[in-house]
């Protein structure tokens, strides 16, 4: 008898797949440690200068304000996905739910260059807010947000909303209604309920939309590269610059490997974390 | 039941918190739409005049036209590899046991951590190494890679959810492997398999950090020709294709959740 | 093995056993299955009767043992060259065929003609009276429709043996009792050999030819639903069929086919159809409650019990009473409503003096159902 009479078949693409993605993985991690020749597309012998140079201050400073910017994001997108989230799932008319959903998860299928666009238009020095500002009198001279973090942080914390509120809203979703109700029977108010028991059932969904917020951010470029205007500079418009502006692949591939390094060490202790919290769940 | 009073004000800073969110989620495409309409090069808001001219240009500009055949192109073959292999592998996943089988999960699960950046020039490094053509099927590549995932997640949980009893009474009625493959397991997750295709061409149409590493001038896709332009002027016309892009992804998305129920695509029902 | 007995059996099973994982679901199993019968695998969830049911039909791969149907070795054979007929707890009708394609799909996998597909579709939805359904789709049927829809399309292929797997469980109870009779008259008219895999020992009592209770991976009893209720082979069977009353009790000796016994300080001789008595000492009596009678308290040889609460159930009572002579102290009565008493009334037990059972303590400890 054939027990897995599909498994060649089936898994054949999927490991050709897994091939190509292991290729371009040990591409990056052998040109990370190999010499640049300027003006040479191909790359000189081994070396481990590009890690050296990963010292100096301004890839430090990239460093930084990736952390920065992950750190701001992932805080303001919470704030604001939670309520979004809970209103989605528990908004007592259909028609509202659809709309909540549909208005908050558009933006999940419109790319990084339309929002961020957009959003240059609403930052701008002659943007909306600005104007707007202006008109009401509350200020006389623009407000800059363009080529600022809080400019950027605005525009990722859109940017990852629709996700985290995606996850926030699946984990709401499965917490059983009756211990709410039992809460309440038991002469807790609304406030005393959500505090004692939603919000404490709703924590793996935190947790796991928090590190997905992280790898968004982390992973995001068009944004801090477009309103950023390479007065934000992160690990990944820095990666670009270094490669389509100086032509320095192996620098940028050392820079990618570091900063991947990264996000596996964070997500790694946020896992870390999500299984501590089960634990004391009792899962 | 009588509400007091501080269950009055709860109800209404929520509505007030909702409502200045949704505005937060809307702000943005609301301003782009104005802006788009705004008759002069250089915005102003609110519009001193109004015109459509932008979006003549829109459709008039080489770059956008060239961009969206590509990035159709791309989606389709993108997607259409990515569910063939994609599917493949969740049935694999959730049916068998073999060797190397969490190896080969994680290594095509990894896309979901590694920033697309990386992939990108990752994707780029090898090709050259490699001697490969930078054309659309480098592109195309590249996108597969990137979606897999989603699409693995999404036929996965398909597949948990289908009842192994139609295949069994299936099989016990005299059906082969592959004739109940093809009679009920296929024709059963269809709509699985539909969403999951069908999120994969979306994510693709809307990738650009890894093409912009991977694309050249004549393969770049709508959203770097869209970037390019942004670069080049200052003018509204992104505006105007903003507004086309967005409405519509909303129409498509309306469209789906007609069919399919978001809430259940997204599992937070 | 004469060639004989090997005949009779439709499905032989010799030695099969299953684990999952390190865990035993089904010990080494000897059973064989007369042709036509209808046998049922009765015992609890987890007792390793579904399992059974999946190595017949070919959906688990036997560790060990061999598997016969008709006589053809098929512990290597893939389900769907086993012909064999499967009707599911849910029905698992194909929610995206007519109810004419589901039973026509069995056929079209034989590459019936099409002729031939239709005739034997129309007959096998008359035989389960649907003709006039045969273009609805299965969610349009109610639920006792889409299980005669799966047993016209188990039957359909004239399979060698009908597998059934709790195909009644999810019908409410007038339907349950109409399809129970329905389908027992189709299975005796075509003489189909049927293994029937259920929990409920009501239905197992009034359906089967024979019953396996099984438990812990093994069967426990096999044999004709009155010897099961009637002569259950051990504390297991006794508890897990029917209603049981449990005493403490004490055997003095065997005396020519009559056991002596203490019950509740009276002396108790009973004539015992058991050829394996447990060693003299504490025992387990064990007694169906129609069989004991309510007494006065001071009745001479009764175990005295004081009424705990009265259960009024239709046309008879249920008496359950605190008795110290019993195990865990409670005893179960039926008497007409009418005779109902209120708690707190002393009153006395006499137990028969045929047909009790006599097991060891041991036993009792580890098997109460």
């Amino acid at each position: 008898m054939t027990k897995r009479p599909f498994l060649g078949w089936f898994a054949s693409p999927s490991i050709l797949i897994a091939f190509g993605i292991a290729a371009s993985f040990l591409a990056i991690v052998q040109y990370s440690f190999r010499a640049n020749i300027p003006g040479a597309l191909d790359p000189g012998g081994f070396t481990l200068e590009n890690f050296t140079t990963l010292w100096k201050a301004i890839y430090g400073d990239a460093f930084l304000n990736t952390v920065l910017l992950c750190l701001w994001t992932a805080v303001f997108t919470l704030l604001i996905g939670y309520p979004l989230a809970y209103a989605m799932v528990r908004a007592r008319s259909v028609r509202l739910r659809s709309a909540i959903l549909l208005i908050s998860l558009t933006p999940l299928f419109l790319g990084e260059i339309v929002r961020t666009y957009s959003w240059m238009i609403v930052l701008g020095n002659r943007g909306f807010l600005n104007a707007a500002l202006m008109q009401m009198g509350l200020i006389d001279r623009p407000i800059p947000f363009m080529f600022t973090m809080t400019g950027v942080v605005i525009a990722l914390v859109h940017f990852t909303l629709p996700i985290v509120v995606v996850m926030l809203a699946a984990g709401l979703s499965h917490i059983d209604r009756n211990l709410e109700r039992a809460a309440t029977s038991l002469g807790a108010g609304r406030v005393r309920v959500f505090l004692t028991v939603t919000l404490p059932l709703s924590i793996p969904g935190i947790v796991a939309a928090t590190s997905t917020a992280f790898a968004w951010t982390f992973s995001a470029f068009a944004t801090p590269q477009m309103i950023g205007g390479g007065q934000v500079q992160t690990i990944s418009t820095l990666v670009y610059q270094v490669g389509f502006a100086s032509f320095n692949f192996p620098l940028a591939a050392s820079l990618s490997l570091t900063g991947l390094l990264f996000t596996v060490a964070v997500l790694a202790i946020f896992n870390t974390g999500i299984r501590r919290l089960e634990r004391i769940g009792g899962h | 039941m009588r509400k007091s009073l501080l269950d009055h004000l709860l109800d209404w800073a929520g509505r007030i918190v909702l409502i200045a969110i949704l505005a937060f989620v809307l702000l943005p495409f609301v301003v782009v739409a104005i802006a788009s309409f705004n008759d002069g090069a250089i915005l102003s808001f609110p519009p001193r005049e109004w015109s459509w001219r932008w979006y003549a240009n829109a459709f008039q500009y080489r770059d956008f036209g060239a961009g969206l055949t590509n990035s159709l192109k791309i989606a389709v073959f993108g997607a259409t590899i990515a569910l063939i292999a994609g599917a493949g592998f969740a049935y694999v996943l959730d049916r068998y046991e073999f060797r190397f089988k969490n190896t080969l999960n994680g290594i095509l699960m990894s896309p979901l951590i590694i920033p697309n950046f990386t992939i990108g020039l990752g994707l780029l490094i090898l090709s050259a190494a490699a001697s490969l053509p930078r054309n659309l099927w480098l592109v195309v590549a590249t996108h597969v890679v990137i979606v897999m995932p989603f699409v693995v997640r999404s036929v996965y949980v398909s597949l948990q959810n289908f009842e192994r009893r139609f295949e069994q009474a299936a099989e016990s009625l005299g059906g082969s492997p592959w004739h109940v493959l093809r009679t009920i397991t296929l024709p059963l997750l269809a709509p699985g398999l539909a969403s999951g295709g069908l999120f994969a061409a979306i994510l693709s149409f809307n990738e650009f950090t890894a093409s912009l590493f991977v694309v050249n001038q004549s393969t770049q896709t709508l959203p770097v020709a869209m970037y390019n332009y942004v670069r080049e002027y200052a003018d509204p016309t992104l505006a105007a294709v903003s507004v086309i892009y967005v409405l519509a992804v909303a129409v498509i998305l309306l469209i789906v959740h007609k069919f399919f129920r978001l809430e259940k695509v997204l599992n937070v029902e | 093995m004469s060639s004989e007995t090997r005949n009779d059996a439709a499905v032989q099973i010799d030695g099969v056993s299953k684990s999952f994982s390190g865990t035993v679901a089904l010990e080494p199993i000897w059973l064989k299955i007369r042709r036509g019968e209808f046998l049922t695998l009765l015992g609890p969830s987890g007792c390793g009767k579904t399992t059974l049911l999946n190595l017949i039909a070919g959906f688990l791969e036997a560790d060990e043992g061999e598997l016969f149907i008709d006589r053809e070795l098929v512990t290597q054979v893939p389900p769907h060259q086993r012909e064999i007929g499967i009707v599911f707890q849910n029905y698992a009708l194909f929610p995206h065929m007519t109810v004419a394609q589901n039973v026509a799909y069995g056929l079209r996998t034989r590459r019936v003609s099409k002729a031939e597909t239709a005739e034997r579709v129309a007959e096998a939805l008359a035989l389960v009276k649907l003709q006039d359904f045969a273009d609805r789709r299965p969610r349009q049927l109610s639920g006792g429709q889409q299980q005669r829809v799966a047993l016209a399309r188990a039957l359909v292929i004239r399979p060698r043996v009908l597998l059934l797997d709790e195909p009644f469980s999810a019908l409410d109870r007038n339907l349950r009792t109409a399809m129970q009779v329905e389908l027992r008259e189709i299975q005796t008219r075509l003489g189909l050999t049927t293994v029937f895999v259920t929990h409920d020992q009501n239905e197992a009592l009034s359906m089967s030819d024979r019953i396996a209770v099984m438990s812990q991976g093994r069967v426990r009893q096999i044999g004709a639903p009155d010897d099961i209720y009637d002569r259950p082979a051990n504390l297991f069977v006794s508890t897990f069929v029917g209603d049981a009353n449990l005493f403490d009790a004490t055997l003095q000796g065997v005396q020519g086919g009559a056991a002596e016994l203490i019950v509740g300080g009276a002396p108790l001789p009973v004539e015992t159809y058991q050829e394996d008595l447990p060693e003299p000492g504490p025992v387990t009596l064990f007694v169906r409650p129609e069989q004991c009678r309510l007494t006065g308290a001071e009745e001479q040889g009764a175990v005295p019990a004081i009424v705990a609460l009265s259960v009024y159930q239709g046309s008879y009572a249920e008496l359950h009473l605190d008795c110290a002579a019993a195990r865990g102290g409670r005893i179960m009565l039926r008497v007409p409503a009418a005779k109902a008493l209120p708690a707190g009334i002393p009153v006395g037990i006499a137990l028969p003096r045929t047909g009790p059972a006599i097991y060891a303590v041991e036993d009792a400890d580890k098997e109460v159902a």
